[in-house]
């Protein structure tokens, strides 16, 4: 155990950390907004689009997410190039930061198995709360928006903590498309002297650290949402 | 850039070749978290407080450690630690490694889906068990096992899916699995194809994923049926 190498990298490590958060969290915004979306196409059976979608979240969900990360760093390039010049701009593809890449199949993972979650959470909802939201006048919309998604989100929000820490350990897997987190920075700073234990230890605490914190996150919003909650089992 | 996706099925089938490889990792960490699992959820159910602190212990530090991390740590850091201690061990065959980072990482699930399903069952069940003169091991082996299996069919589905999707990351420390197969077939034609590669092996990953999906539905249809539901 070298304790002047951990010393010194220990900072460098944790400088690391809000690259890792901002994966996870610019992914879980954008992607539990998406699978809302999808779950409600999906639950509205739409026809051709919710088929679309149907095998779509299979894909994603079945597909292992460092298949994802390659076909995201290397499909999109060309795309937002040919966009490009689609509309007559030229877009140098090489000034974005391989984060976005990383972010963008993460995000879709996300919208995968999120949507999910919110699906059986909404039609967990007892019909009868939506029946009787109309028959005071509610326009459907309204009848979402205050009656069913509060308590869909009650129900999910379980759910939802145990998919968001599994999120922050996918970010490590941004490794491979050279996005700098915690296990990249551990890696490179490892590798001069040969560290291996220490960095990887140090990479260790950090992540579990993360976990902690998240997880009593998570557990203090469910007791805040316990209210909701009660009156589902009727 | 143009795209080939007409190559897909032949770059399916070379990839398909190293399958075997996948698979041997599978089963055989598949065997190794169960049992790991076993003891751990034995440790969290039993009255034992440090038992129960232990278990506990390792089922969150298994589940707050991403997978990638355990592998570096047991493959780059756990020779050299061994080394330093004076027990030098090889690092020439990788499977070992990877089949030892994935039991790991995933006994934490295994023991959680036991520890629940045995939670499941009534206890009335094996009250009952006990009032008609079975003993401990009987009323497991005959009453309460049977029923907590029905019960844990979906999770371990779901558990394996998981694991097998794991699998891919052999490929980091060298292993020629599904992904690693994958790379070196990019790698032979020096990129130009790596797209339809990376579908392909999405595609094998997606077929496998839906069949142990259907397979485990078809067994929980199979084994539950007839049975009275545990959960009542």
């Amino acid at each position: 155990m070298d304790f002047g190498f951990m010393k010194e990298a220990f900072p460098q490590i944790l400088a690391a950390v809000p690259v890792t958060l901002l994966m996870a969290f610019a992914s879980a915004c954008i992607g539990w907004i998406l699978g809302l979306l999808i779950a409600l196409i999906r639950k509205g059976r739409i026809p051709v689009i919710s088929q679309i979608f149907g095998i779509f979240v299979s894909f994603m969900r079945s597909v292992p997410m460092v298949i994802l990360l390659y076909i995201s760093y290397y499909v999109m390039p060309d795309l937002i190039n040919q966009y490009g010049s689609n509309i007559g701009l030229s877009i140098d593809v090489s000034v974005i930061p391989p984060v976005v890449y990383a972010i963008f199949a993460l995000l879709l993972n996300q919208a995968a198995y999120s949507s999910e979650v919110f699906r059986s959470a909404i039609s967990a909802v007892d019909e009868g709360q939506r029946e009787a939201a109309l028959s005071i006048g509610m326009t459907e919309f309204q009848s979402y928006r205050r009656i069913i998604f509060p308590q869909a989100f009650a129900t999910a929000l379980p759910n939802l903590s145990g998919l968001f820490v599994m999120l922050v350990k996918d970010t490590s897997l941004a490794y491979y498309v050279g996005v700098y987190e915690i296990t990249a920075t551990a890696n490179l700073l490892s590798m001069p002297k040969l560290n291996f234990i220490e960095a990887y230890i140090m990479t260790t605490v950090i992540y579990e650290v993360l976990s902690i914190i998240f997880n009593k996150l998570f557990a203090l919003e469910e007791n805040h949402l316990k209210k909701f909650r009660g009156k589902l089992v009727a | 850039m143009t795209y080939h996706f007409e190559n897909i099925p032949s770059l399916i089938m070379s990839i398909l070749q190293a399958f075997p490889v996948t698979c041997e990792i599978l089963v055989v960490s598949l065997v190794i978290s169960l049992g790991i699992g076993c003891i751990v959820a034995i440790g969290s159910l039993s009255e034992n407080k440090t038992l129960n602190k232990i278990a506990f212990t390792w089922i969150a530090f298994m589940r707050g450690v991403p997978t990638l991390v355990m592998m570096f740590l047991l493959f780059l850091g756990l020779p050299q630690l061994m080394t330093n201690i004076g027990i030098p061990i090889s690092t020439t065959n990788k499977l070992p490694y990877i089949i030892a980072t994935l039991s790991l990482t995933s006994s934490s699930n295994m023991a959680e889906m036991m520890r629940a399903s045995y939670l499941a069952v009534d206890k009335g069940q094996s009250e009952a068990a006990y009032s008609i003169g079975m003993d401990g091991f009987t009323t497991l082996r005959r009453i309460v096992f049977p029923q907590a299996f029905g019960i844990a069919i979906p999770m371990l589905g779901n558990n394996i899916v998981n694991l097998f999707k794991e699998t891919s990351l052999a490929f980091t420390i060298g292993v020629v699995d599904i992904l690693g197969k994958a790379r070196a077939i990019s790698a032979a034609s020096f990129g130009a194809n790596k797209l339809e590669t990376y579908i392909s092996a999405g595609i094998i990953f997606w077929a496998i994923c839906l069949i142990l999906e259907g397979t485990f539905n078809v067994l929980e249809k199979v084994y539950t049926k007839g049975r009275k539901k545990a959960t009542s």
